[in-house]
């Protein structure tokens, strides 16, 4: 009898910091940041408002509304609304499992510079020399030295997603301590993991505050500032910008992987979940701006040194060129320099070749970097320029950590928590089974160490959840809607908190978010269609930037395979509910026709 | 006689300044950039600081080609600019002929930081254009420092691991414990039950059934 008691939260603060620990995650310090600047700086905030609204808290509370009325995993509670969809439980699980696969990976290279940040100079601020000690490494010389640090040194990577090669130990190191440092936070399953988010869910917040004092006190940091909240109000026309807004609020609150539903599966019957959904998604929002107003004061001060250092670099050229005394050009006449020279001395000046604008501060606010890069290239290259920057590296990594783990732990439950509630796995002991769920993951996450380890992270990264989250979601609230019924699922809310929910919910569930859902899917058909073969960028070492390729046949049919295998688990599993009804009809038939033999 | 050796002198110096124009076939250019290097302690460049540079690389002359007497009249220097710049020339003691570019070269390269330290420069702001700097090699450390604080926090993380799964193992092992002597406990009262008066054998055998 006891071992069929759930656990359960010690109290509803566990729960909730656990899903603000899930939710805050690298998403809202790389992504947002990015989307705001590729969409008109303030004025984004205006869709993504208004997104949050129509789709991003209502699903929320969907998703913690079945969890905790059927307190089961994502299966299970599925199974449990209809049999047939049972299936889309199921494909909630593989997505989680293939964004736990590839998702460690990135905590180990935060692991990675994080270990070294322990140096007096920072590896990534000067290039190493060559074998002849005569200058910099060319591959370094032809990018900066931060590229090269993370695609040669961090990652060793190859030309293409063909070439490969043996396992990068230093990387498998971090993997391992990764996985490790999973494990140890969900060895025990809710009662450890809701001791880790009092930390993973709090500390990021002091980072991020130490880092903003930081930021906005860096030389430059204004411009970037100035440049993110300027509103583009153009941008809003753009319907790309709505799309990018909706998709954004979906990625960002981790609907559909099936964490939530495991999270709230582990609560009291009667918690007050719609108060705690709507603080969850207004504190995700929330720190997504607070975290794009750093990143943007320190994109400023990155924008601002390079810029300096190019008109610095151009000053120095003119200077050898025409040997003036070092004295007669300074900074901020450069500028009016060139245009003297050009007049008096052209043919001269023209040998130069210098552009007609060579140095432009918007032009390098401009260049906006999303994902792994702007975390570890971009921010790092900022980073070195800091005074103490060993102090800031540390710091900055411990936070992207931080940020990891809490959306790994919620990564990780979302496979294990459906799986327990199958009786051949509860039978095992909590510590046994999440080792095993933790260790198939390291094994197969080593092929992300391999050279082209880092391409196959893109293309997981970029179709791995994408394309089924939306379908899952999609189903997800149809099925709530029409095929359990929305008055059915007004009395299950109603029981478990004592009210039913007000019509502003009844219509997103009903109206609102499926249309924008099948906008949504439609337009991300439409796009993968016409965008032709999928690319991804190889990182080309004798041109020393980064290349677009196109995937070869096997890297195409592997996406198709990650899209195929999630999406299908719910026909085929309605197919196999069916089968196995129909299994059962019939010994009820035989029943019947014995007893009338009988009788 | 001594109008021969006045002619010669001035033929040699004349030779000299010949020899030496920008690019020269044996001569380097070298440029300062003292304000970018020094800021506010930068010093003038005058004819002393020229009188100083000849005599460095006269010295860097004596330290590649030892026997030879090279001094301040060997190392002639034409075309001085503004910025700081000046093409230069080495000739051989008795001022006869041109010393070759390579062995300009390697002098300068192995008096290289002599030369920087006499100007308070670097190798970055005396530039001898065409003589690559022979940067310092790497300080590579026996054991790589990130993989000391890695065997760090991997030890404290199995170690914490190690506690967690322990503890949970031996806390199970003292519930079976438990209730193995729970289950002692039950059976010695069944024991006492029975030899106490009179007893329905019928109702304990039922009892035993449901207690499962």
């Amino acid at each position: 009898m006891g071992k069929d008691v759930r656990p359960n939260w010690d109290n509803p603060m566990q729960f909730v910091l656990a899903c603000v620990s899930y939710a805050v995650g690298l998403g809202n310090v790389w992504r947002f940041p990015y989307l705001c600047q590729s969409h008109g700086g303030g004025g984004f905030l205006i869709p993504y408002l208004i997104m949050l609204v129509l789709e991003g808290i209502p699903l929320f509370y969907l998703e913690l509304a079945i969890g905790q009325k059927m307190s089961l995993g994502s299966i299970g509670a599925w199974t449990a609304i209809s049999p047939y969809l049972g299936g889309v439980g199921l494909a909630s699980v593989v997505t989680s499992l293939y964004l736990c696969l590839y998702y460690n990976i990135i905590n180990a290279w935060s692991f990675w510079y994080l270990f070294h940040s322990f140096q007096s100079v920072l590896p990534w601020a000067e290039c190493p020399v060559n074998a002849n000690l005569t200058g910099p490494i060319e591959e370094c010389e032809r990018a900066t030295p931060t590229q090269y640090f993370f695609y040669r040194e961090t990652l060793d990577i190859s030309s293409n997603i063909e070439v490969n090669g043996g396992v990068h130990m230093g990387q498998a190191l971090c993997l391992l301590l990764a996985w490790i440092i999973t494990y140890l936070f969900i060895v025990r399953g809710v009662k450890s993991t809701g001791k880790v988010v009092y930390f993973t869910a709090t500390f990021p917040y002091l980072v991020l505050f130490i880092y903003l004092i930081r930021g906005v006190t860096l030389h430059g940091a204004i411009n970037g500032v100035v440049y993110m909240f300027t509103p583009k109000m153009e941008q809003l026309a753009n319907p790309t910008t709505w799309i990018n807004a909706a998709t954004q609020i979906f990625f960002s609150l981790g609907l559909g992987f099936g964490s939530l539903i495991a999270f709230a599966s582990y609560n009291q019957y009667n918690n007050n979940f719609e108060r705690q959904a709507i603080v969850v998604s207004l504190i995700n929002s929330s720190t997504s701006i607070f975290a794009s107003i750093v990143t943007f004061s320190i994109y400023g001060f990155k924008a601002t040194v390079n810029y300096e250092n190019c008109l610095e670099s151009i000053r120095v050229k003119l200077l050898n060129a025409f040997s003036l005394s070092e004295d007669t050009i300074s900074m901020e006449t450069v500028l009016d320099w060139i245009e003297k020279l050009n007049t008096t001395y052209p043919e001269q000046f023209a040998e130069l070749g210098l552009e007609a604008v060579p140095c432009d501060l918007n032009k390098e606010l401009d260049t906006a970097v999303e994902g792994t890069g702007l975390a570890f290239i971009v921010y790092s290259e900022a980073i070195k320029n800091m005074p103490l920057p060993q102090f800031w590296s540390v710091l900055y990594f411990i936070m992207l950590l931080l940020l990891g783990m809490g959306s790994m732990l919620g990564n990780v439950t979302a496979i294990i928590t459906p799986l327990r509630d199958f009786k051949i796995f509860s039978r095992m002991s909590n510590e046994l089974f999440n080792g095993l769920v933790c260790l198939f993951c390291l094994l197969l996450g080593f092929g992300f160490t391999t050279p082209s380890g880092n391409y196959w992270f893109t293309m997981f990264n970029d179709y791995g959840a994408t394309f089924s989250l939306l379908f899952i979601v999609l189903i997800e609230v149809i099925t709530v809607s029409y095929i359990y019924g929305i008055k059915r699922f007004e009395k299950d809310i109603e029981d478990m908190l004592g009210h039913r929910p007000n019509w502003y919910w009844k219509i997103m569930w009903v109206v609102v978010s499926p249309v924008l859902l099948i906008a949504l899917f439609i337009f991300y058909i439409v796009n993968y269609i016409q965008g032709g073969t999928p690319t991804y960028q190889a990182w080309d070492k004798d041109l020393g930037k980064a290349v677009v390729t196109e995937y070869p046949v096997f890297g195409q049919l592997f996406i198709a395979l990650l899209l195929v295998s999630s999406v299908s688990c719910v026909p085929l599993t309605a197919l196999y509910a069916y089968c196995k009804k129909k299994q059962r009809k019939q010994p009820n038939q035989r029943k019947r026709t014995i007893s009338t033999v009988s009788a | 006689m001594l109008e021969k050796v006045f002619l010669l002198i001035c033929l040699s110096s004349a030779l000299a300044e010949q020899l030496c124009k920008p690019d020269a076939a044996e001569g380097y250019k070298v440029r300062l950039s003292i304000k970018t290097a020094l800021d506010d302690q930068a010093y003038m460049w005058d004819d002393n600081e020229m009188f100083l540079f000849r005599s460095t690389v006269a010295y860097a002359m004596r330290r590649q080609l030892p026997g030879q007497q090279f001094s301040v009249p060997n190392i002639v220097v034409c075309n001085e600019t503004a910025r700081v710049s000046f093409w230069f020339v080495v000739m051989s003691p008795d001022m006869g002929s041109l010393i070759p570019k390579q062995q300009v070269e390697k002098a300068v390269r192995m008096s290289r930081g002599r030369i920087n330290s006499a100007f308070m420069l670097t190798d970055h702001t005396l530039e001898f254009i065409g003589i690559a700097p022979t940067l310092a090699s790497p300080y590579t450390p026996d054991t790589p420092p990130w993989l000391i604080v890695f065997g760090v926090v991997m030890g404290v993380v199995v170690a914490g691991i190690i506690f967690l799964v322990g503890s949970s193992v031996v806390q199970k092992k003292r519930k079976k414990k438990q209730k193995s002597t729970d289950n002692n406990a039950e059976v010695n009262e069944e024991h006492s039950a029975v030899n106490e008066g009179v007893y329905n054998m019928s109702f304990t055998d039922e009892e035993r059934i449901t207690r499962i």
